[in-house]
């Protein structure tokens, strides 16, 4: 099996090309930048005196989601730039002929480039999250979202835009294939969006629509899990709701379906780029 | 039981959407044979070159390749393969890159490192084992393409275009090396513009035009099939049609130049035109070189 052989060359290409770097080096200044933010924050939210209890908690927690939030953005655009263009760029390029014609399936070469991209952003989260928790930690004193549930489900968000990708680089050239993967990532953003006010209107409709696209594209509902997972505090539910999480997060058989969504999108990659002719 | 062919392609075709590209080939390539193919540009080479990798699919047809079924993992652990206009993940190291196609390969972890060096002093880029390829001309980055073709230890060899880019000292190493391989008992399927390299180390080429064959055969055989060029009196064109037909008689500078199978032909030409009462002043064989055989069977579409 070369499956692991295509992973390793596909991690060494990411460090060795800057891929990781330029990512890490604007990730640690994005934290700088978070870091003062959150210091200046807890400042003003300590000299306002009064207010419900569990105002300070729910505040920091928000602050904390707030802030991966934005990571899972980063890591979403990291996960399709890096996948976008895979396999169908370096079919058009030529610099897979040498490879493929190895003794190597297809399959192994899909699977490598799903590993290997899978564990870059592993690190990205995994890093880029801990160190933002510390952050909050050392600066409030609160000790919110120290659990692996929600950068793991942030991780599983990002799988899902790999495999996306990955299917449609099986046959797609890089740039209709990103408009095509930003797309869908857009319409589950929306369709969040839109499954909120639903809910707020009880419009049935516009709720079924927006469960439709988490379907569709569950990249949203893995946040919305994360979100619920990492927001605490008394009233974190009224004030993660928004632009950061759901007021009804998901079922975890959303779960299942992030899981069936992975299997198809990876199956189709794997099919199409074994019949796919250089 | 003989031994199968190294390559074996039996009525191949493949079409792109309307386009035809290879249209019927069947094509052997014996073991230990260093096999020429030439043709113009979008003849189908590249096409063909890619379906015996099994890196395209064909549309009809059968292939074989070292006894197995085309693409089987079998066959391509003893294929090396150069990709035409050298193109490999320049960010790597000349030894990095052959590190990892040697594993890709299927090579031994304890004779790795030893056939990295070997290949990397064979092609002349010993000092440069550690600079990345981005850094590397034209040529060097087709010798170490070279070396990685090799790196497995290859039974077959396919080079597409191996020397485009090399300078005579290098195109004559490339040639010598393809000897050698010849000489060891590795089958060689050379894909080349280059006429004259080809000539040089080829047993037997094949011509591809407009996706079929178009010749094919040992290179002497193919190059000997004759022409004479005649200077003779009022006359001499019709008899040579009438006797040999039609095709291979032409006009060069003034001399009538006619295409024969073999000495017999020449001599019943010659006794047709005396019977019919024309002078015949001079006769001589002309020998053909392949870039004459290539030009004519590319602009014609016959031998």
């Amino acid at each position: 099996m070369s499956t692991h052989l295509i992973a390793f060359f596909t991690l060494r290409e990411a460090l060795r090309r800057r891929v990781v770097l330029a990512a890490a080096l604007l990730t640690l200044g994005y934290l700088v930048l978070y870091g003062v933010g959150v210091w200046f924050g807890y400042r003003d939210l300590q000299e306002t005196q009064g207010g419900p209890p569990g105002l300070t908690e729910g505040v920091v927690s928000l602050m904390l989601v707030g802030g991966l939030w934005s990571l899972n953005f980063i890591a979403s655009v990291l996960a399709v730039f890096l996948s976008v263009g895979a396999l169908s760029g370096e079919v058009d390029q030529g610099t897979l002929h040498a490879i493929a014609a190895r003794p190597v399936r297809r399959s192994e070469i899909v699977f490598g480039k799903f590993v290997g991209f899978t564990l870059m952003l592993a690190v990205f989260i995994g890093v880029s999250a801990s160190l933002m928790i510390l952050i909050v930690a050392v600066i409030t004193g609160e000790v919110v979202g120290a659990s692996w549930s929600g950068p793991f489900l942030m991780l599983l968000a990002a799988m899902l835009l790999i495999g996306l990708a990955l299917a449609g680089s099986s046959r797609l050239s890089a740039l209709p294939n990103g408009v095509i993967v930003f797309t869908l990532y857009a319409t589950a953003l929306i369709g969040g969006v839109i499954e909120q006010i639903g809910d707020v209107l009880e419009s049935a409709v516009m709720f079924n629509i927006g469960v439709f696209s988490s379907v569709l594209v569950p990249t949203r509902a893995m946040w919305d899990m994360a979100s619920a997972q990492l927001a605490t505090g008394g009233f974190a539910g009224e004030l993660s709701a928004g632009p950061f999480g759901a007021s009804n997060p998901p079922s975890g058989w959303m779960l299942l379906i992030a899981a069936l969504h992975l299997a198809l999108t990876l199956g189709f990659a794997v099919r199409a780029f074994e019949r796919r002719d250089f | 039981m003989s031994q199968p062919a190294a390559i074996h392609l039996s009525g191949v075709s493949k079409r792109y959407g309307r386009t035809l590209a290879v249209d019927d080939v069947s094509l052997s390539v014996a073991h230990g044979e260093v096999f020429g193919f030439l043709g113009p540009n979008g003849a189908g080479k590249s096409t063909i070159v890619k379906m015996v990798l099994g890196l395209t699919y064909p549309t009809a047809g059968e292939i074989e390749v070292l006894g197995q079924p085309v693409g089987s993992l079998a066959a391509r652990a003893e294929v090396g393969y150069l990709p035409e206009t050298f193109r490999f993940h320049d960010w790597l190291t000349a030894s990095e890159l052959l590190h990892f196609h040697a594993r890709l390969a299927r090579v031994s972890a304890d004779v790795r490192s030893r056939r990295v060096r070997e290949l990397l002093e064979l092609v002349g880029l010993k000092d440069r084992a550690n600079d990345r390829i981005s850094t590397f001309s034209k040529g060097m980055m087709q010798r170490v393409g070279l070396a990685q073709a090799l790196v497995g230890e290859p039974r077959l060899v396919i080079l597409d275009e191996p020397t485009s880019a090399l300078d005579p000292i290098g195109r004559r190493d490339v040639r010598d090396r393809i000897r050698e391989l010849g000489e060891c008992g590795v089958t060689v399927f050379l894909n080349s513009h280059l006429l004259s390299e080809v000539e040089q180390v080829c047993d037997r080429v094949a011509i591809i035009d407009h996706g079929s064959i178009v010749a094919e055969g040992k290179l002497d055989e193919l190059l000997n099939a004759q022409e004479i060029e005649l200077r003779a009196g009022e006359g001499a064109e019709a008899a040579a049609r009438e006797t040999l037909g039609e095709g291979g008689v032409r006009h060069i500078n003034g001399r009538l130049r006619v295409r024969v199978a073999n000495d017999d032909e020449t001599a019943r030409l010659i006794r047709r035109m005396i019977e019919a009462g024309v002078p015949v002043y001079d006769v001589r064989q002309v020998g053909d070189s392949l870039e004459d055989l290539f030009v004519r069977v590319a602009e014609r579409g016959d031998v």
